[in-house]
């Protein structure tokens, strides 16, 4: 720093004690002269001690500003006391008095240093105010008009080169402003750069905590095989699950393999077919399409596959596709969850055997028995009588109870092993619930239920198996006559809405408990009503009931009362004609 | 008079089918248990009708219904096969194997002579 520059920052950002601190310096010097050179000598003491004095009342409000920033601004005071004092020690030292006029050159610096043009007009005033004090305060009589003018021209030199300094001063101190706003704006910045870098370093962390979780949760999936894809099927993804699965190590499949070659040709080729050969469908990748079309399009699919392992060998897989999209939403790749079904299409397998055998084997013997006891009541060479008739009715009637139990379980079977099918076509509802009104009617006298229809004769049309649904009405119906009491009513209706069919079923039976509604289709279950009342039956009729209507895209809902009846309302989607 | 063979492992089923035959006014010709039994008398009888148990000992009811089909000397014999098995399947192999008719267990004697009545009308209007 030079010492022009020290100079400046010292008048402009120095605090005023230390401004003071020349004059006091400089100020102390010429009263030591003059008490100690005998070619000096005090004229007026009394003028030269008010000096002092002066000086020493701006010095303590210096060193009061100095430390009391809320009357900082009186500081100004201080280089015009200054002023007073200077010319008061010169005028109490007489004529030798000139010899410290250059002291004035401090306090005048002072207060042009200051911020605006008036103070060039306080120090080129102050200055001749001191000058010319001894006249002023009639301690000396100007001797020539030449006196009068050293109050005026030394003042106006003064004044001119207050003026050069305070127009340095406001030049430096728009540097210095600019400096310290530039200070700022590089200290916000720099603050911002700091802020900017700590969530950089927060989001890093967040992204590699992220990053360890994805990993640790592919890492735990052991039992399913967990790939991921770019859009042309390249491998990026490859689990420890996949690694056991397809007997590859994850550094032999990502970036090297396709997933598609883990596939059987001929499945592809096939899926391809059926899916009319999809957009996309290249001679890099064949089959890749087909594996991931329905992904592709914004709906997961979820379909037996056939894996090819490392070694060759094959297992059978379900595997789960879904797409993998970036921030904006678009197609980036694709993660294939796969899950080795071998074991449950075995045990499937040999649950459809088991079913088969129980069928059989319950069913042959069956045969015989209606088919005899049939033959017995058929015979026209020897009729029995209406007893023997009566006997034999019971007999028939069990066997049909036990044959529609051995149904019951096998279509039970198929609902759970997922081979149950439906024979659709379109059919009127209102003959298939009139058939089974028809068909309950004996029942219901006998169990002395009212049976009431209300069906209605227009054309319902629906997409459906008509024995399959007859089987749910006949159901339900039958349900409703046996928890009914002697004496009530079950009433069928058949209703539409815009998009339905509705065909409700309603008893003024023995009701349900509410706590057991939710249970209700489940199988084997059995209401507690039900058993209470010792009502035959085993369980299965809703919840096969619940399959039909469901496999039909319909809905089976139930409401009752316990003491008032239950209501059940099947609701079937209407054919668009 | 049209002329009938029967297999079931079954005796009380074959018994059975046998007096609906009876009274239906078709000719027993032979009985069996096994499916290979069957093919014999088939081969040896050549008769009109042939009712069939699917689940049987040795060949199956679906086996014997393909031997017939493919030998070309038993043109003409319409199959009738009974089975427990109630399912879409099950039907629709009997069928792809080239039977006539699908009976399920259990029957009604009182429908099988019906219908093999019904077959035999339909195949004299023929």
């Amino acid at each position: 720093m030079s010492v022009i520059t020290a100079i400046k920052n010292f008048f402009i950002g120095g605090s005023p004690i230390a401004k003071q601190s020349a004059t006091i310096g400089f100020f102390s010097a010429a009263v030591l002269l003059t008490l100690l050179l005998p070619e000096l000598q005090f004229s007026s003491i009394v003028l030269a001690w008010s000096g002092t004095l002066a000086l020493l009342l701006a010095t303590a409000l210096a060193v009061i500003c100095s430390i009391s920033p809320p009357i900082a601004h009186l500081a100004i005071l201080v280089p015009c006391i200054d002023l007073l004092a200077i010319g008061a020690l010169r005028a109490g030292v007489g004529v030798h008095g000139t010899l410290f006029s250059a002291i004035l050159v401090l306090p005048v610096v002072w207060l042009a240093s200051e911020n605006g043009k008036r103070y060039i007009a306080i120090a080129t005033i102050g200055s001749s105010v001191a000058i010319m004090l001894p006249y002023i305060v009639a301690v000396a009589v100007p001797s020539d008009p030449t006196e009068w003018l050293r109050g005026v021209f030394t003042p106006a030199v003064f004044g001119v080169a207050a003026a050069i300094i305070n127009h340095l001063s406001n030049t430096s101190r728009g540097q210095l402003a600019s400096i310290h706003r530039l200070a700022e704006e590089r200290e916000v910045m720099l603050r911002g750069a700091v802020d900017y870098t700590e969530r950089l370093r927060e989001n890093e962390e967040a992204l590699r905590a992220a990053d360890r979780l994805t990993r640790s949760v592919l890492d735990a999936v052991t039992e399913q095989s967990v790939i991921g894809t770019d859009q042309t099927g390249l491998i990026d993804v490859w689990n420890p699950g996949a690694e056991r699965m397809l007997g590859l190590a994850a550094r032999d499949a990502q970036g090297k393999r396709y997933v598609h070659e883990f596939h059987i040709d001929f499945e592809l080729q096939q899926r391809s077919k059926e899916l009319n050969y999809p957009p996309g469908e290249t001679v890099l990748n064949p089959g890749f399409s087909a594996l991931v079309e329905s992904a592709r399009l914004g709906r997961p699919e979820v379909r037996h596959w056939t894996y090819v392992r490392a070694d060759g060998s094959i297992l059978s897989v379900e595997v789960a596709v879904t797409r993998r999209v970036d921030e904006t939403g678009s197609t980036v790749g694709y993660i294939f969850v796969a899950t080795d079904v071998t074991q449950a299409l075995e045990v499937s397998r040999l649950k459809d055997e088991f079913v088969g055998l129980i069928s059989h084997e319950l069913r042959t013997p069956l045969s015989s028995i209606l088919g005899y006891l049939e033959l017995m009541s058929d015979d026209d060479e020897n009729p029995l009588s209406d007893e023997q008739l009566q006997y034999l009715g019971v007999a028939e009637r069990n066997a049909h109870r036990l044959l529609r139990l051995v149904g019951d379980l096998l279509f039970t079977a198929q609902v759970g092993s997922s081979s149950f099918t439906l024979d659709t076509a379109v059919i009127d509802v209102v003959p298939v619930v009139v058939a089974s009104l028809e068909s309950a009617g004996p029942n219901a006298a006998n169990a002395g239920v009212s049976l009431v229809a209300d069906v209605g004769a227009d054309v319902v049309l629906v997409d459906g198996d008509s024995q399959r649904l007859g089987q749910a009405c006949d159901n339900l119906i039958s349900n409703a006559i046996k928890f009914t009491p002697r004496g009530g009513t079950v009433t069928v209706a058949v209703s539409t809405t815009a998009t339905h069919v509705v065909v409700s079923i309603a008893d003024t039976g023995m009701g349900i408990p509410a706590a057991e509604l939710d249970q209700l289709f489940e199988r084997f279950f059995r209401a507690s009503t039900a058993t209470r009342a010792a009502v035959p039956g085993v369980g299965l009729g809703l919840s096969i009931t619940k399959a039909i209507v469901v496999a039909h895209d319909g809905e089976l809902d139930v409401e009752s009362e316990e003491g008032v009846g239950t209501t059940f309302i099947m609701r079937l989607p209407r054919k668009r004609s | 008079m049209f002329r009938v063979v029967v297999a079931d492992d079954d005796a009380d089923i074959r018994a059975l089918v046998a007096i609906a035959m009876r009274r239906a006014g078709i000719e027993l010709v032979a009985d069996v248990a096994t499916g290979d039994a069957a093919l014999a008398a088939i081969r040896q009888h050549v008769p009109d009708i042939v009712i069939l148990d699917v689940s049987m000992p040795g060949m199956t009811g679906l086996e014997v219904t393909a031997e017939i089909r493919a030998d070309e000397s038993l043109t003409g014999i319409r199959i009738f096969l009974l089975s427990a098995g109630v399912t879409e399947a099950a039907i629709q192999a009997g069928k792809d194997a080239g039977a006539d008719e699908y009976l399920i267990k259990p029957f009604s004697p009182r429908e099988l002579a019906s219908r093999i009545s019904d077959a035999i009308k339909q195949w004299s209007a023929e």
